[in-house]
């Protein structure tokens, strides 16, 4: 960070109003808004003020009995998670380094996990927010309650939008019930073919899984398979259940009794504290390699086997919540130069715009270009989304240049 | 007629073809009003475009002669959403129904926004998935209506409204530009303009396809009737249900003077010296909705039902839910109008709520009844009345504006699913503060600069009721179309 950067760490959402409407009468200086700051990201400018929203951390109502909570922006995942389960509630979106990443962060970047695939994203639970434009002016929408259609979205706007439109300041979510136990099944196969059969066939499989994620080559846990002496590292497929125990076990059982006929390599099935170390892995994938270039790829559920196999093929790392289609892939570790990565990546880039998804960097060492990639389908949208930012935030002050607006 | 209307219509027989359009008054006097018949006003002109392509023509030529515009679908709107402030024209997209593809792969349907709601789901039937929101009026409105309002159903306590289901929408933007936002793969680049648009009320463009989600058929269904002495009753029980932690897919309350009007339709058995009833439906595994049943029982009863009692065959479930969705529809026998209101509480306010309603309707002698998606504290009042009788309308809007008032007192809104429309707009700047309304015009300013699309609808204009023809009548009331 250089020197000439400052910090400003708002106690109250009144301090942080204040200190944006002086900014944007004065100074005009960028502001980039930081959570836990664990989305690594380079300075905009040398002039820019970094926000500081940890301190914004209050519990403003929590009434448990109506599952919906209102809090600050600047508060921990983890801070959250456990006010949340006292009340054996939760917010099932999962966040890795939750100790440190912020509510604000996950709303920003619209972050997700596995359970994405049975729970949805962070935008199907905020129910209400409050945030702070570039002029300094505070607003809010939605509201308290669960079910509300009045006025526009912006709740929905916001999620996502990685802090370009407006400083989010407060939040009120929607939320559910812990889980009375949760469980994993892990399954190998042979190739990623197979993998894919197996999906089709579970479209119409008589359980009904909250995980659907597969793990290309060295993403997956297996050991090895020396008798066989086959490939090392066979694609696996992981399936989570939630529910009551019996639930869940009739489901083990009944995936394992229809995923049979596929031969699977190896199966194995983790339920409640034993699923812990596996579900910490998924969590954590995507800043558990010591790659310094990891990328983040959306795509038809369809064609996520296809995107595996051939980034595979490359020596990248890749977990696929493979019923969304979201892929976070990590490149080999060998890979240090900008053209390096992106001659590795042009294939999946290729492959991406052809069925109308999304690649995008999302960790990269300082200094390389941005990577952006998307379908022309999108480009009318970014063009009206640029036009929203130039509404929203005329003088480009808040996190300038960290959405790209337009085909890379 | 004004005078570029009149240029307008051989402009858009030239576009739509003759049976494409309609002018003459008595034609037009269907389009008058949609579920909210308060307020009414005729378009100039009507046109049922079958393309995209056809919708973008009538838009530009619309901006070209300066005429508004306004997307209409089944018309079952509850708020006024098609009421054509300022006339002009009326683009109704019911000619536009196509299912253009159904990827049960990718979990995903793409449809044209005319399509009834429920042809989607009778569409689906054999594939084991279905489109989840389910409005009472779903036999009738369209899916383009339910993105533009965000629609909910009794089943979106579990499965979420509207929004949680679009993955993308194809538009034309008031400018006649088409865009598409969103599509079949999640997460794309930029901002959520999918979701900025579910929910817009026709106020930043027509829409002319919709990506819906598709969701697995739940495998088993309980569904379950609680027997309550009171309403006070039946909303602690409700709370003690959700409070277990149990997501029921639907939990709908009726009151007693509901109840009547329905068994007199319907024929069910219903209790008639019940203070209240709960249906509730829990769905999911064959293993686990037993279960589930049997604890919701088990409440039901610690919380003072008399009986609970279950629906044994399919064909039982299905009367059950045929008299709740069409619960409006028995309204006829107690009154020759009514008017329901969509106000929504936190679930634990319901029973206060709910006095405040029985004592409202005693204070301004009005009878009240109550069908409403008690789960997500989404009340449906109905006040009854008779439209001839001048007194009685105006009690009722006095009324209908206490309960909204008393929801925003209580922490709510006013509107859970019908949207604000007309109706309610003068209740914006009670539930949002003048930054809030200064941003939403300022997003809808960047769509819609104008305002020639929809014109006043969902936000007030400044300094009041603005729009020159818009009725002075600040006062929520309407009577559902049935
Ligand atoms: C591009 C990208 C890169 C990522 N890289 C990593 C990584 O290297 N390691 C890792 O563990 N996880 C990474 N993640 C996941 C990230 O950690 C999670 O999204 C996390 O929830 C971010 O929370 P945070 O509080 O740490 O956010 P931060 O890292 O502080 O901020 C993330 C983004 O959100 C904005 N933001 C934060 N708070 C607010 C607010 N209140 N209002 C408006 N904008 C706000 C910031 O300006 C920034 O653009 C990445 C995600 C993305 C989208
Ligand atoms: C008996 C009854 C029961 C109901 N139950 C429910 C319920 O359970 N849940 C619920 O949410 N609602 C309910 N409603 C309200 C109503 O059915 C919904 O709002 C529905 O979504 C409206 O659909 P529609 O096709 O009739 O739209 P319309 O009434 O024609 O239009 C509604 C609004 O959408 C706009 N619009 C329509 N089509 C488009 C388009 N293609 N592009 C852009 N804007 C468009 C219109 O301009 C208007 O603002 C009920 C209504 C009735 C009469």
């Amino acid at each position: 960070m250089p020197d000439s950067q400052s910090v400003f760490q708002p106690a109250t959402q009144d301090d942080l109003a204040q200190f944006v409407t002086e900014n944007a009468t004065n100074a005009r200086r960028c502001l980039l808004p930081i959570g836990g700051g664990t989305a690594c990201r380079d300075a905009a400018t040398d002039d820019a003020i970094e926000v500081r929203l940890d301190k914004l951390n209050r519990v403003i109502d929590y009434p448990a009995r109506d599952m919906t909570i209102t809090v600050e922006a600047g508060i921990r995942m983890a801070e959250l998670a456990k006010i949340l389960a006292a009340e054996n509630q939760r917010l099932p979106i999962d966040v890795p380094h939750a100790e440190q990443a912020t509510l604000g962060g996950v709303i920003a970047t619209n972050w997700s996990g596995s359970r994405r695939f049975g729970c949805g994203t962070i935008r199907d639970y905020v129910i209400g927010i409050s945030a702070i434009d570039a002029s300094g002016k505070r607003f809010s929408a939605g509201g308290r309650v669960v079910k509300n259609v009045a006025g526009y979205d912006l709740c929905k706007l916001l999620v996502g939008s990685r802090g370009t439109l407006a400083i989010i300041s407060q939040v009120t979510l929607k939320l559910r019930p812990m889980a009375e136990t949760s469980a994993l099944v892990t399954l190998t196969f042979d190739s990623l073919c197979q993998v894919d059969a197996v999906l089709n066939r579970l479209l119409t499989s008589a359980t009904r899984p909250m995980v659907l994620d597969v793990l290309g080559r060295m993403g997956t846990l297996a050991r090895p398979n020396e008798e066989t002496g086959r490939s090392a590292h066979p694609p696996q497929l992981i399936v989570g259940f939630e529910g009551a125990s019996r639930e869940t076990d009739w489901q083990i059982e009944t995936l394992l009794a229809e995923c049979r006929p596929f031969e699977p390599r190896t199966t194995g099935s983790f339920v409640g504290a034993a699923a812990e170390p596996l579900w910490s892995m998924l969590r954590d994938f995507s800043i558990g390699s010591k790659s310094s270039v990891t990328f983040k790829a959306s795509l038809p559920p369809s064609r996520t086997c296809e995107f595996l196999r051939l980034a595979t093929e490359t020596g990248i790392v890749a977990q696929a919540h493979a019923g969304n289609g979201i892929v976070n892939g990590h490149l080999p570790d060998r890979v240090s130069k900008a053209e390096q990565a992106f001659a590795a990546i042009k294939p999946l880039g290729d492959l991406v715009r052809s069925c109308g998804g999304h690649l995008s960097l999302l960790r990269a060492p300082s200094g390389w270009p941005a990577l952006d990639v998307a379908a022309d389908s999108w480009a009318e949208s970014l063009a009206w989304a640029q036009r929203l930012k130039r509404q929203l935030d005329p003088h480009n002050l808040l996190n300038p240049g960290v959405m790209a607006f337009g085909p890379a | 007629m004004t005078q570029s209307a009149t240029n307008l219509i051989p402009r858009l027989r030239d576009i739509v073809g003759d049976d494409g359009l309609l002018f003459n008054r008595e034609e037009l006097l269907v389009y008058e009003c949609d579920g909210y018949t308060v307020e009414k006003k005729v378009p100039d002109v009507v046109v049922f475009p079958t393309s995209t392509e056809q919708v973008v023509a009538v838009v530009r030529l619309c901006n070209e002669l300066n005429v508004p515009f306004i997307p209409r679908g089944a018309g079952t709107s509850l708020a006024g959403g098609t009421l054509p402030i300022g006339g002009g024209v009326m683009i109704t997209l019911t000619r536009m129904k196509r299912i253009l593809e159904v990827n049960v792969r990718d979990r995903y349907a793409v449809v044209e926004p005319g399509l009834v709601n429920v042809h989607l789901t009778n569409h689906l039937k054999e594939t084991g998935y279905h489109y989840a929101p389910d409005p009472s009026s779903q036999g009738a409105c369209t899916i383009g209506g339910n993105v533009a309002t965000n629609s909910g159903g009794p089943h979106t306590l579990k499965y979420g409204v509207t929004v949680n289901h679009v993955l993308g929408v194809e538009a034309v933007l008031p400018d006649g530009s088409v865009v598409q936002f969103g599509g079949p793969c999640e997460d794309g680049p930029g901002f959520d303009l999918t979701g900025l648009f579910v929910g817009s009320e026709g106020t930043f463009g027509i829409c002319t396809k919709v990506w819906v989600r598709l969701t697995r058929n739940p495998e088993s269904y309980r569904t379950l009737l609680g027997v309550f002495e009171t309403v006070t009753a039946a909303t602690q029980a409700i709370s003690a249900i959700i409070g277990a932690g149990i997501v029921p897919a639907a939990l709908e309350m009726m009151d007693q003077g509901i109840i009547g009007a329905l068994e007199a339709a319907f024929h069910f058995g219903f209790p008639l010296d019940a203070g209240a009833v709960l249906l509730i439906e829990v769905d999911g595994l064959e293993v686990a909705v037993e279960e589930e049943a049997v604890r919701i029982e088990a409440i039901c009863l610690e919380n003072g039902a008399r009986e609970v009692r279950r629906a044994r065959t399919q064909k039982e479930r299905l009367l059950l839910w045929k008299c709740r969705k069409q619960a409006f529809g028995a309204i006829g026998r107690l009154s020759p109008s009514y008017c329901t209101q969509d106000g929504v509480v936190p679930r634990t306010k319901l029973p206060q709520i709910l006095e405040f309603i029985t004592d409202c309707g005693r204070r301004h002698d009005l009878k009240i009844v109550n069908v409403f998606h008690a789960g997500d504290g989404n009340i449906h009042p109905i006040l009854l009345f008779d439209e001839r009788n001048e007194d009685q309308v105006r009690r009722v809007l006095l009324a209908s504006d206490e309960i909204l008032s008393k929801c925003l007192d209580l922490g709510g809104s006013v509107t859970g699913e019908h949207g604000i429309g007309v109706e309610k707009i003068s209740f914006m700047d009670k539930l949002f503060a003048p930054e809030d309304l200064a941003v939403m015009k300022s997003i809808r300013d960047v769509f819609n600069p104008d305002n020639r699309c929809s014109p006043g609808k969902m936000l007030p204009t400044a300094g009041g009721c603005g729009t020159e023809d818009h009725p002075h009548k600040n006062h929520p009331g309407r009577r559902a179309a049935m």
